[in-house]
Protein backbone atom coordinates (compact mmCIF):
# COMPACT_ATOMS: atom_id res chain seq x y z
CA UNK A 1 0.00 0.00 0.00
CA UNK A 2 2.35 2.30 1.08
CA UNK A 3 4.81 1.56 -2.13
CA UNK A 4 1.87 2.49 -4.46
CA UNK A 5 1.15 5.82 -2.27
CA UNK A 6 5.14 6.63 -2.43
CA UNK A 7 5.32 5.92 -5.89
CA UNK A 8 2.45 8.34 -7.12
CA UNK A 9 4.18 10.86 -4.97
CA UNK A 10 7.26 10.33 -6.96
CA UNK A 11 5.63 9.99 -9.80
CA UNK A 12 3.98 13.44 -9.00
CA UNK A 13 6.90 15.07 -8.00
CA UNK A 14 8.74 13.90 -11.87
CA UNK A 15 5.83 15.86 -13.32
CA UNK A 16 6.15 19.37 -11.46
CA UNK A 17 10.21 18.81 -12.30
CA UNK A 18 10.09 18.68 -15.33
CA UNK A 19 6.99 20.50 -16.90
CA UNK A 20 7.83 21.27 -19.99
CA UNK A 21 7.85 17.33 -21.53
CA UNK A 22 3.68 16.60 -21.61
CA UNK A 23 3.14 14.06 -19.08
CA UNK A 24 -0.74 13.04 -19.27
CA UNK A 25 -1.08 13.30 -15.51
CA UNK A 26 -1.04 16.90 -16.19
CA UNK A 27 -4.25 18.08 -17.72
CA UNK A 28 -3.95 21.35 -20.04
CA UNK A 29 -7.23 23.25 -20.62
CA UNK A 30 -7.69 25.45 -23.25
CA UNK A 31 -10.76 27.87 -22.54
CA UNK A 32 -11.88 30.14 -24.39
CA UNK A 33 -15.00 32.09 -26.10
CA UNK A 34 -15.26 34.73 -28.30
CA UNK A 35 -15.20 37.51 -26.10
CA UNK A 36 -12.49 36.13 -23.97
CA UNK A 37 -9.61 33.72 -23.70
CA UNK A 38 -9.74 32.42 -20.15
CA UNK A 39 -6.93 29.52 -19.85
CA UNK A 40 -4.83 29.15 -22.68
CA UNK A 41 -2.86 25.45 -22.22
CA UNK A 42 -2.79 25.91 -18.32
CA UNK A 43 -2.53 22.98 -15.84
CA UNK A 44 -5.76 22.67 -13.91
CA UNK A 45 -6.65 19.95 -11.48
CA UNK A 46 -10.45 19.54 -12.35
CA UNK A 47 -13.21 20.46 -14.66
CA UNK A 48 -16.45 20.60 -14.15
CA UNK A 49 -18.69 21.17 -17.60
CA UNK A 50 -22.88 21.18 -18.61
CA UNK A 51 -23.20 18.87 -21.79
CA UNK A 52 -26.00 17.44 -23.31
CA UNK A 53 -25.10 14.04 -22.48
CA UNK A 54 -25.19 15.43 -19.15
CA UNK A 55 -22.91 17.90 -16.91
CA UNK A 56 -19.73 15.41 -15.97
CA UNK A 57 -16.13 15.90 -14.19
CA UNK A 58 -12.75 15.77 -16.25
CA UNK A 59 -9.57 14.92 -14.25
CA UNK A 60 -6.07 13.95 -15.84
CA UNK A 61 -6.73 10.78 -17.86
CA UNK A 62 -9.82 11.25 -18.54
CA UNK A 63 -10.79 8.68 -21.46
CA UNK A 64 -11.18 10.91 -24.69
CA UNK A 65 -14.45 12.14 -25.23
CA UNK A 66 -16.29 14.82 -27.55
CA UNK A 67 -19.36 16.75 -25.79
CA UNK A 68 -21.74 19.58 -26.45
CA UNK A 69 -22.05 22.15 -24.12
CA UNK A 70 -25.56 23.39 -22.74
CA UNK A 71 -25.87 26.64 -21.32
CA UNK A 72 -24.66 26.53 -17.77
CA UNK A 73 -21.41 26.88 -15.13
CA UNK A 74 -18.59 25.15 -16.20
CA UNK A 75 -15.97 24.61 -13.19
CA UNK A 76 -12.26 25.02 -13.11
CA UNK A 77 -10.53 23.79 -9.88
CA UNK A 78 -6.72 25.12 -10.32
CA UNK A 79 -4.02 22.86 -9.09
CA UNK A 80 -3.87 24.78 -5.84
CA UNK A 81 -7.88 23.80 -5.04
CA UNK A 82 -8.98 27.35 -5.89
CA UNK A 83 -12.38 26.94 -7.68
CA UNK A 84 -13.55 29.38 -10.02
CA UNK A 85 -17.04 28.99 -11.82
CA UNK A 86 -17.92 30.42 -15.67
CA UNK A 87 -21.25 30.26 -17.15
CA UNK A 88 -21.26 29.46 -20.68
CA UNK A 89 -23.88 29.58 -23.43
CA UNK A 90 -23.07 26.38 -25.94
CA UNK A 91 -20.01 25.23 -27.59
CA UNK A 92 -17.90 22.04 -27.55
CA UNK A 93 -15.69 20.04 -25.11
CA UNK A 94 -13.07 18.34 -25.98
CA UNK A 95 -10.96 15.57 -23.96
CA UNK A 96 -7.58 14.30 -25.85
CA UNK A 97 -5.75 11.49 -25.30
CA UNK A 98 -2.99 13.01 -24.03
CA UNK A 99 -5.13 14.68 -20.86
CA UNK A 100 -5.39 18.24 -22.86
CA UNK A 101 -8.51 19.67 -22.55
CA UNK A 102 -10.46 22.50 -24.94
CA UNK A 103 -13.63 23.85 -23.85
CA UNK A 104 -15.03 26.60 -26.35
CA UNK A 105 -18.06 28.77 -26.18
CA UNK A 106 -19.65 30.96 -28.59
CA UNK A 107 -19.79 33.23 -24.77
CA UNK A 108 -18.80 32.91 -21.45
CA UNK A 109 -18.24 34.92 -18.68
CA UNK A 110 -16.95 35.08 -15.20
CA UNK A 111 -20.12 33.77 -12.83
CA UNK A 112 -19.66 37.26 -11.32
CA UNK A 113 -19.98 39.12 -14.58
CA UNK A 114 -24.02 38.01 -14.14
CA UNK A 115 -26.71 40.62 -12.66
CA UNK A 116 -29.26 38.68 -11.07
CA UNK A 117 -32.02 41.05 -11.05
CA UNK A 118 -31.24 40.96 -15.09
CA UNK A 119 -31.56 37.39 -15.34
CA UNK A 120 -34.34 37.37 -13.41
CA UNK A 121 -36.22 39.83 -15.48
CA UNK A 122 -35.16 38.01 -19.23
CA UNK A 123 -36.62 34.75 -17.21
CA UNK A 124 -39.89 36.77 -16.96
CA UNK A 125 -39.76 38.37 -20.29
CA UNK A 126 -39.01 35.18 -21.80
CA UNK A 127 -41.64 33.12 -20.12
CA UNK A 128 -43.98 35.41 -21.49
CA UNK A 129 -42.66 35.64 -25.09
CA UNK A 130 -42.75 31.90 -25.11
CA UNK A 131 -46.35 32.26 -23.90
CA UNK A 132 -47.83 34.07 -26.50
CA UNK A 133 -45.51 32.64 -29.36
CA UNK A 134 -47.38 32.00 -32.20
CA UNK A 135 -45.45 29.71 -34.45
CA UNK A 136 -43.51 26.65 -33.41
CA UNK A 137 -40.04 28.27 -34.47
CA UNK A 138 -41.13 31.20 -32.41
CA UNK A 139 -42.38 28.79 -29.62
CA UNK A 140 -38.78 26.93 -29.72
CA UNK A 141 -36.86 30.28 -30.09
CA UNK A 142 -38.70 31.43 -26.75
CA UNK A 143 -37.81 28.25 -24.84
CA UNK A 144 -34.28 28.45 -25.55
CA UNK A 145 -33.91 31.74 -23.88
CA UNK A 146 -36.17 30.36 -20.88
CA UNK A 147 -34.27 27.51 -20.89
CA UNK A 148 -30.55 29.66 -20.46
CA UNK A 149 -32.34 32.51 -18.23
CA UNK A 150 -33.27 29.88 -16.14
CA UNK A 151 -29.87 28.35 -15.62
CA UNK A 152 -28.49 31.94 -15.37
CA UNK A 153 -30.60 32.49 -12.18
CA UNK A 154 -29.64 29.26 -11.11
CA UNK A 155 -26.25 29.89 -11.39
CA UNK A 156 -25.90 33.59 -10.42
CA UNK A 157 -27.79 32.97 -6.96
CA UNK B 1 -31.52 13.38 -28.37
CA UNK B 2 -34.45 15.16 -30.21
CA UNK B 3 -34.82 18.41 -28.33
CA UNK B 4 -38.07 20.78 -28.73
CA UNK B 5 -36.42 23.13 -30.55
CA UNK B 6 -34.82 20.44 -33.31
CA UNK B 7 -38.32 19.39 -33.72
CA UNK B 8 -39.17 22.45 -34.78
CA UNK B 9 -36.55 22.79 -37.73
CA UNK B 10 -33.73 24.75 -35.03
CA UNK B 11 -29.91 23.98 -35.66
CA UNK B 12 -27.64 24.11 -33.31
CA UNK B 13 -26.18 27.07 -34.59
CA UNK B 14 -29.37 28.80 -33.69
CA UNK B 15 -29.73 27.13 -30.15
CA UNK B 16 -26.08 29.05 -29.62
CA UNK B 17 -26.88 32.27 -31.12
CA UNK B 18 -29.66 32.53 -28.45
CA UNK B 19 -28.24 31.29 -25.89
CA UNK B 20 -25.12 33.84 -26.36
CA UNK B 21 -27.61 36.32 -26.76
CA UNK B 22 -29.35 35.92 -23.44
CA UNK B 23 -26.02 35.27 -21.49
CA UNK B 24 -24.76 38.76 -23.13
CA UNK B 25 -28.17 40.35 -21.80
CA UNK B 26 -28.00 39.34 -18.20
CA UNK B 27 -24.40 40.77 -17.64
CA UNK B 28 -23.54 43.86 -15.40
CA UNK B 29 -24.20 47.21 -16.84
CA UNK B 30 -20.75 48.15 -17.39
CA UNK B 31 -20.44 44.94 -19.38
CA UNK B 32 -23.49 45.05 -21.74
CA UNK B 33 -22.77 47.70 -24.17
CA UNK B 34 -19.59 45.91 -25.44
CA UNK B 35 -21.08 42.42 -25.05
CA UNK B 36 -24.26 44.07 -27.33
CA UNK B 37 -21.68 44.70 -30.42
CA UNK B 38 -21.88 40.94 -30.88
CA UNK B 39 -24.97 40.43 -30.98
CA UNK B 40 -24.33 41.23 -34.83
CA UNK B 41 -22.44 40.20 -37.43
CA UNK B 42 -21.68 41.80 -40.60
CA UNK B 43 -20.71 40.31 -43.81
CA UNK B 44 -19.70 42.43 -46.88
CA UNK B 45 -19.58 40.44 -50.41
CA UNK B 46 -17.62 41.54 -53.02
CA UNK B 47 -18.43 40.13 -56.63
CA UNK B 48 -15.39 39.31 -58.62
CA UNK B 49 -15.16 38.93 -62.27
CA UNK B 50 -12.08 38.64 -64.57
CA UNK B 51 -9.86 38.13 -61.72
CA UNK B 52 -10.69 41.98 -60.26
CA UNK B 53 -13.50 43.46 -57.37
CA UNK B 54 -16.29 44.10 -59.66
CA UNK B 55 -17.13 48.16 -59.42
CA UNK B 56 -19.10 49.39 -56.56
CA UNK B 57 -22.69 49.63 -58.13
CA UNK B 58 -22.85 46.08 -58.71
CA UNK B 59 -22.33 45.52 -54.68
CA UNK B 60 -25.58 47.09 -54.18
CA UNK B 61 -27.21 45.06 -56.88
Amino acid sequence: MSFVKNARLVALRGARLSQKRSYSDDMKLTFAAANKTFYDAAVVRQIDVPSFSGSFGILAKHVPTLAVLKPGVVQVTDNDGKLTKYFVSSGSVTVNEDSSVQVLAEEAHNIEDIDVSEARQLLSKYQSALSSAGSDKAKAEAAIAVEVAEALVKAAE
Amino acid sequence: MTNAWRAAGLTYIQYSNIAARVLRESLRTDLRAAAAKRDESHVKFTPWANGKPAPRKSETA
